[in-house]
């Protein structure tokens, strides 16, 4: 994959968390099923994301997530940007 | 003739200025625009060029002149205007807006502020524009808001006729909603989209920037670049039975006298005060009467200083004898009704709190309501794409703080007696 070529050159992979824009999200929840150990549901029906970096058993679930969603609300993005 | 000076030649023509912004405290409406109740003078450009002088050029270093000022943003969340300049010169573009819009339903210190010295909040856009670079300066309005648009739509044809360097500004009316004031919504807006709260998602640090300022702010840049002292006083919105009142007063005069300022019987407390507004916090009086207004660099000076927790400056006292609880539920009903309708979390969970509360003031919730009411809380914080839900659930919490005794009474069936009154005029309530 490309995004692990380019962390082997650059030296250590960059941690990375998922996140998702509750705009785009409609509560479709296909996250919860895919990704169970990383996405909860609130009591309507939208996901509560687990928040810290994401090991490395933890992004392959993640990536199935963002790559399931309907809406393309999810994505991954740097640990260590935190603007909620 | 240039009317655009100097900073230095401004300031010695007018070194006994008093750094005020409005030319008379203001009576307006309990709710809707603020349309003064009494004769309002308004400064037109000659006036106001008397007052002031003409305005100075807007350049790249005034960044440092309002740095050393610590101005923050009058809007509500009192951000370092610095930051937001900074952030601005460093992308490709910037728009510069002067929000306009006073979303806060009890706040009424933009519209009047607008009403008597445009100009000066003119004269903010234009000078921060110009020290932006921006290639676009905007003013932002309520759709609804008639007397705002009016006075600033006068003071740009006299300026248009008089300032021929002034920099193009467009006066754009948006929707009358609330969330049409949230500055991403703004952005948006004048982006071509619809006035709601962006999407978080997209590119950070390209592109050019939209920074959007409150009006207040604006007029103090106004007099920071004249060299002028331009952020001793906090203007307040203060509620009383018959009216709001627009008040300016010095940074550090207790809330007592302010209150008092504005003929409210302390003899007689009220059962507490909202600070910010619908959208604000509940102070509990004792808390009140031991409090400054925001007093800056030196807090606790005299007492706690009410910086942040005034957000947009408002004082709400709610009499004796009436219910938080139910004034809150009717806050919050109102809020969840304001919702963009664009994040689940908002969307069902400002009804959910609305509901829960409303169930709690007719004493009809028990334990297991308000355990629920708290979890709902934290789910919602921190998960739209704008403040409001946080906002939302601030003022909840307070509440549930500040009227902890009235909520084990309301729970255990026993609803206090104003319960079916609500005293603040909450938009779309009978009050």
């Amino acid at each position: 994959m490309t995004r692990r070529g380019r962390a082997a050159a650059t030296g250590p992979a960059p941690t990375e968390r998922l996140r998702v824009d509750p705009v785009a999200c409609a509560g479709v929840a296909i996250c919860a099923r895919v990704a169970s150990d990383l996405v909860d549901l609130d009591r309507w029906g939208f996901p509560v994301l687990a928040s810290g970096a994401l090991g490395a058993r933890e992004r392959e679930a993640a990536r199935r997530a963002v790559a399931a969603c309907p809406r393309r609300a999810l994505w991954l993005d740097v640990a260590d940007v935190d603007d909620r | 003739m240039s009317v655009i000076a100097t900073p230095a030649a401004a300031h010695r023509r007018h070194p006994a200025h008093d750094g005020r912004l409005l030319t008379a405290d203001a009576p307006v409406p309990r709710v809707g625009p603020a349309d003064p109740l009494g004769p309002a003078p308004r400064d037109d450009l000659d006036r106001h060029h008397a007052r002031l002088g003409p305005r100075p050029r807007g350049g790249p270093d005034l960044i440092d002149d309002v740095e050393a000022a610590a101005l923050t943003g009058r809007g509500g969340a009192a951000f370092p205007v610095a930051g937001k300049w900074r952030i601005a010169l460093s992308a490709t573009a910037a728009t510069v807006v002067a929000n306009a819009a006073e979303s806060e339903p009890l706040s009424a210190k933009d519209g009047t502020l607008l009403r008597q010295r445009p100009h000066l909040v003119l004269d903010g856009l234009a000078i921060t524009a110009e020290a932006l670079g921006a290639a676009r300066a905007v003013v932002w309005l309520h759709g609804d808001d008639d007397g705002a648009h009016r006075a600033l739509a006068e003071a740009l044809a006299q300026r248009r006729a008089a300032v021929p360097l002034d920099p193009v500004i467009e006066l754009v009316r948006g929707p009358s909603h609330l969330l049409a004031g949230e500055s991403g919504a703004i952005a948006r807006a004048l982006d071509g989209g619809p006035a709601l709260p962006r999407l978080r998602r997209g590119p950070r640090g390209h592109g050019p920037v939209t920074v959007v300022h409150n009006a207040e702010t604006l007029a103090r840049v106004g007099l920071l670049a004249r060299g002028l002292s331009g952020d001793g006083t906090r203007l307040l919105t203060v509620l009383t039975p018959d009216a709001r009142l627009v008040v300016e007063v010095a940074r550090g005069t207790p809330t007592l006298d302010v209150l008092r300022g504005t003929g409210l019987d302390v003899a007689r407390p009220p059962e507490a005060v909202l600070l910010g507004g619908l959208g604000g916090t509940w102070l509990p009086w004792r808390e009140v009467v031991a409090s400054v207004v925001d007093d800056g660099a030196a807090p606790g000076r005299v007492g706690p200083s009410l910086g942040r927790v005034l957000g947009p400056g408002v004082l709400a006292p709610i009499p004796p004898g009436s219910c938080g609880l139910a004034e809150t539920a009717a806050a919050v009903a109102y809020l969840a009704r304001m919702s963009a309708r664009q994040c689940g979390p908002c969307l069902f969970g400002l009804p959910a709190l609305g509901h829960a509360l409303a169930e709690l003031v007719h004493g009809r919730a028990r334990a297991a309501d308000a355990r629920r009411l708290v979890e709902d809380l934290d789910a919602i914080r921190g998960r739209g794409a704008c403040h409001h839900p946080d906002a939302t659930v601030g003022l909840v919490r307070s509440a549930l703080d500040v009227f902890a005794g009235d909520v084990v009474a309301h729970l255990s069936g026993r609803p206090c007696v104003g319960a079916r009154t609500v005293t603040l005029p909450v938009p779309g309530i009978r009050a």
